[in-house]
């Protein structure tokens, strides 16, 4: 079975973000939701270096590429250190236990 | 020469108010002299500007991109309204250092105070109409953060809140005005439109047209949006004398008055606007004949006296509306600065519990004797002269009915006007009250007022050439100087005027042997006492919201997963869209 390498890389960009975003619909864990927003952006970040090569333009594929990877770290970051406060406030990581927040 | 003085007149005020703020409220004196310094250093900047008028762009600013060049035009029409907000701005700023002693957090008050000259300086000065947009708001926002300036006063939030809710509708009127003007024009400059207001077609510029309309009547506390203007007098009284009689509340007719040579061929524009004038003026009129609270009672003869001048406007008098808005200005600034001084001195706003006041603080009686007077247009101060010229402009452009019902209203306004004065200077105290001295920081505001609201009409042939083709080369307004402005007023029109306003006065004195007749009005006063209803629509509208939203809320779990997936279902329909358009 030989297929062309673009169309393997596109069956990873979707099942990056289809992990991420099925994680993301039936996950309640904070940790969990941290997790499958990386692996969605992952995916992106693969979608965009495929978008690059299709219309032969790589270097803006690359610097979309490095960007998204800047500011994926930093959501990583806020999001973690959110998860532990919420930890030490509320005692769980259950998403749950924030929807109180609303009233 | 000319751009120097147009950033004097607006930088300054912002500088002041960083710098008041900054000061810090610990030294209290220092903020005062210094909110003065600007406030007048400014006044006198736009006073300069009176020499070097001209249809010319006197500062460009450019900014590039989608927002075009920050114009600023010194026109008469700008150059005049600039130098009444920046000189009753410091006025009531003199005012504010005696009024407002002792006041915890004056730094925010003045800072506002500031911040709103410069920006009313602005709104009139500049030609683009984005940075216009942006001017209207910031006056809002210092208009709502100054009648809740006594934010422990529940009363005083919410007056501002419905203050704040009511112009920003008016707001969004004159956003999509700008929107359109740029997609149809493409620049925000106001000039380019008004010299060829043929560029949008027939259909936008109604909308364009009655967008306005309802922006300038949101604005100026019009039919029917009055209700705020009332509500709003839990301000300080500098700030109502400011803000809610002299400035602000003038930016609609303002509109109004600029866009008029683009406007006023729009089928029904005209008579939409000479309505909604003539609305305001007779149910405000009404309503202050019935109100107790002294500082209510002038805001809604502020809500009729606008009245006629957007009723002048509609008529095609744009001089004759604006030569009332400038005796206006001063007779009502005047008015509510002595109403202040009454209210600091006595303590209390309800004039039930007033007269006799007179006997107690003579200058503040006479003084406002002579804003009163000119409010009921009773010769030869200034309000006579303006009311007789808008009449006549009434009378000439638009149906005699219309100016029928405005003679009526000045007959009612010289009834609620004297009214008032006997209340509150006149006759026997009806409570316990203690009147302390008139400072002296007062009487410095109020001489020049008074003087002014004697002989402010003198200014006339300086005043039309001001607004003359030199500067509103649209607007094709003739100069007129005092003889003929005599000539002018002198005519039969102006005796039935005088007449309806000498009956206003005879009612009065007949009050006690009119009872029966008053109280056969009974109907009218509960009415009038309930707003005309306006207020219980306002209050529907805000319960509708409320409980809308209350519905609403049940969408908003809370909860991640739904959101996500609300997202992935938008996505999908948005791939499907994209993939069946394509």
């Amino acid at each position: 079975m030989n297929l062309p390498i673009p169309f393997i890389v596109l069956l990873a960009v979707l099942s990056l973000a289809g992990t991420g975003f099925y994680c993301l619909l039936f996950t309640r864990n904070l940790i969990k939701v941290v997790v499958a927003l990386q692996l969605i952006v992952k995916g992106v970040v693969l979608a965009f270096v495929l978008a690059g090569h299709l219309v032969q333009n790589e270097s803006l594929a690359q610097t979309m590429a490095i960007t998204v990877i800047v500011a994926d770290t930093i959501v990583a970051v806020i999001g973690l250190a959110l998860a532990v406060q919420i930890r030490l406030h509320t005692g769980s990581l259950d998403l749950k236990a924030l929807s109180n927040l609303k009233r | 020469m000319i751009n120097i003085l147009i950033a004097c007149s607006i930088g300054l005020p912002w500088l002041g108010a960083l710098l008041v703020w900054l000061i810090g409220d610990k030294r209290e004196k220092a903020q005062h002299w210094a909110a003065i310094l600007f406030s007048v250093a400014a006044g006198a900047a736009a006073v300069l500007m009176l020499w070097h008028t001209s249809a010319e762009s006197g500062l460009t600013i450019t900014m590039g991109g989608v927002f075009g060049d920050f114009t600023f035009i010194p026109d008469g029409l700008g150059v005049f309204l600039s130098v009444i907000a920046t000189v009753i701005g410091s006025l009531a700023v003199i005012f504010s250092t005696s009024y407002m002693k002792g006041e915890t957090q004056i730094g925010r008050y003045y800072a506002f105070v500031l911040f709103f000259i410069g920006a009313m300086v602005g709104l009139v000065l500049t030609s683009n109409i984005m940075l216009m947009f942006f001017f209207w708001e910031i006056t809002a926002l210092c208009s709502y953060a100054l009648i809740a300036f006594h934010n422990d006063d529940p009363k005083a939030v919410k007056g501002g809140i419905k203050a704040l809710i009511i112009t920003s509708i008016g707001g969004i009127g004159l956003l999509l005005g700008a929107l359109i003007l740029y997609v149809y024009t493409g620049t925000f400059d106001i000039s380019v439109f008004i010299a060829a207001p043929s560029a949008v077609p027939a259909g936008m510029l109604a909308v364009l047209a009655f967008g306005f309309l309802i922006a300038a009547a949101a604005k100026s506390a019009q039919f029917p949006f009055q209700t705020w203007l009332p509500d709003a007098m839990e301000a300080p009284s500098p700030i109502s004398a400011l803000i809610h009689a002299a400035t602000m509340v003038n930016a609609g007719v303002y509109l109004l008055a600029r866009f008029f040579p683009a406007f006023k061929d729009v089928p029904y524009w005209c008579e939409a606007v000479m309505i909604v004038g003539m609305l305001s003026a007779l149910l405000a009129a009404i309503m202050a004949l019935t109100s107790m609270d002294l500082k209510r009672v002038l805001a809604y003869s502020t809500v009729s006296q606008l009245g006629y001048m957007v009723y002048a406007v509609g008529a095609g008098g744009v001089f004759a509306s604006q030569f009332h808005l400038f005796s206006h200005s001063i007779f009502k600034a005047l008015l509510f600065l002595a109403a202040g001084a009454v209210i600091h001195s006595v303590g209390t706003r309800d004039m039930e519990k007033m007269g006799g006041v007179g006997k107690h603080m003579p200058f503040v009686k006479w003084v406002f004797l002579i804003g009163a007077l000119a409010l009921s247009g009773i010769p030869v101060l200034n309000g006579f002269w303006s009311k007789e010229v808008v009449l006549e402009a009434g009378l000439a452009g638009g149906p005699s009915w219309i100016y029928g019902v405005m003679v009526l209203v000045a007959g009612l306004t010289a009834l609620y006007t004297i009214r008032c004065v006997w209340k509150v200077f006149f006759g026997e105290a009806r409570s316990d009250y203690h009147a302390h001295k008139v400072e002296m920081a007062m009487k410095v505001a109020l001489a020049p007022l008074a003087l002014a609201a004697l002989v402010s009409w003198l200014a006339v042939g300086p005043f039309s050439t001001l607004l003359g083709t030199a500067s509103l080369p649209q607007h094709h307004i003739e100069s007129l100087n005092i003889a003929e402005l005599v000539h002018e007023v002198l005519t039969l029109p102006t005796l039935i005027a005088l007449a309806a306003i000498a009956i206003g006065v005879v009612l009065w004195l007949l009050r006690a042997k009119l009872e029966g007749f008053v109280e056969g009005l009974r109907g009218l006063r509960w009415a009038a006492d309930h707003s005309f209803g306006f207020e219980a629509i306002n209050s529907a509208v805000v319960r509708v919201t409320n409980s809308l939203a209350e519905t609403l809320r049940n969408t908003q779990t809370g909860l991640l997963n739904w959101n996500v997936l609300g997202i992935l279902a938008a996505v999908i329909i948005l791939i499907a869209a994209i993939s069946l358009g394509a």
